[in-house]
């Protein structure tokens, strides 16, 4: 897509320009911020939206990818504001356990910390390896319209399955802490990797693993937004250097507004499913998933 | 006790070793990789940074493991 090579460098900017206007940018960062944290596939929707919509992007263009980096840190940096006292809590905790050298049970936060870190591993690796290939492999938007269909099969799969919580704890951490085994955080995470496919969720997948090691929806919720904070924000800063570099020229400034849109509809979506997730299932996100993968494959079929 | 120490001491040890191999990805381009290191490319000026940085964290998981595995241990009194 863009022309690589001295002689095209000087209609770089140009070209790059008219690929992501500024409209385009801010509902791709309004929809980015939404997505990300409802169980529905940012990255299956960044591919078959701008397929839907007839725009000239394509999901692994470098300067798209490039783009993609500001939305993502801008929803790792709200969900980090959004849960920072719980933060400061796991924090101090970990300090506590590694001074001590002991996870006691007795320290939840701590215990929690740890669990994070747990989970955090097996995500990071898959990502860090696997990431380039599958995403070159099943980036085309009939191959993401069927995988966001698999991804409701999945979340309606997971409410099937799910073991009843018990209610242990009054404190939401405490409770997440004493029911999450080490072998189920890791599960938890290592559910995570089925996201670098566009298509499944990110967050779908670790709420879904949630539920099946036994947390009630609320808590998965909360153990999910706090298991992605620190694989997004990684992620994005270990692509950040190319926002400031020269693939990020032409889409400095579309890369910004779409970050501050994607912030706001971060912060509401974030809001909005902590206090959904208090009564309600991941059966509607299943239905939706399903409905629109369906629909979504046949009209690519056809067109 | 002494499973213990061993399990310990084989943590500490892959620790070491694949903060090595992360420091080995980090500074040496594929070409010039040992054979066996995944990523290893002929002719290929490229840095496996990521392999590195998953190489580091699993090297940092294994010393966490050690170190709370050899820490004192605390008993409990039942009331």
């Amino acid at each position: 897509m863009v022309p690589d090579g001295a002689e095209a460098h000087d209609d770089r900017h140009v070209i790059v320009a008219a690929l992501i206007s500024y409209p385009q940018a801010i509902l791709l960062g309004l929809l980015q911020g939404v997505s990300e944290l409802f169980p529905i596939s940012s990255l299956g929707h960044s591919v078959i939206l701008p397929k839907l919509l007839g725009w000239d992007i394509h999901q692994n263009d470098k300067y798209f990818l490039t783009f993609l980096v500001a939305t993502h840190l801008a929803t790792a940096i709200v969900l980090f504001l959004f849960f920072r006292r719980d933060w400061m809590r796991i924090f101090k905790g970990l300090g506590r356990s590694l001074r001590d050298r002991e996870i006691s049970d007795d320290d939840p936060d701590a215990r929690l910390g740890w669990l994070l870190v747990v989970g955090t591993i097996p995500a990071g690796i898959l990502g860090l390896t696997l990431e380039h290939s599958l995403r070159k492999i099943f980036a085309s938007p009939t191959s993401a319209a069927v995988f966001l269909m698999l991804n409701g099969l999945l979340l309606y799969g997971a409410e099937l399955l799910r073991r009843r919580a018990p209610v242990t704890d009054v404190e939401d951490d405490a409770r997440i802490a004493r029911t999450v085994s080490w072998r189920g955080a890791f599960f938890v995470g290592a559910t995570q990797a089925i996201a670098l496919i566009p298509g499944f969720s990110r967050s779908g997948a670790t709420m879904g693993g949630g539920l099946l090691v036994g947390l009630s929806h609320k808590d998965a919720a909360r153990f999910a937004f706090l298991l992605a904070t620190p694989i997004i924000g990684a992620a994005a800063l270990l692509k950040l250097p190319e926002l400031f570099g020269t693939t990020g020229d032409g889409v400095r400034g579309q890369a910004l507004v779409a970050a501050l849109c994607s912030a706001a509809t971060a912060y509401l979506a974030v809001k909005f499913l902590m206090r959904y997730f208090e009564t309600n299932t991941l059966t509607p996100f299943a239905i939706y998933c399903f409905t629109a993968g369906l629909a979504c494959t046949a009209w690519f079929l056809v067109s | 006790m002494r499973n213990n120490r061993l399990l310990a001491g084989l943590a500490v040890l892959a620790g070491i070793v694949l903060i090595v191999i992360a420091i080995v990805y980090w500074a040496e381009p594929a070409k010039s990789l040992p054979s066996f290191f995944p990523g290893h490319q002929a002719g290929s000026g490229h840095h496996h940074a990521k392999h590195g940085i998953a190489a580091f964290l699993v090297g940092l998981a294994c010393l966490a493991f050690a170190w709370f595995r050899t820490g004192p241990k605390r008993t409990t009194t039942a009331t």
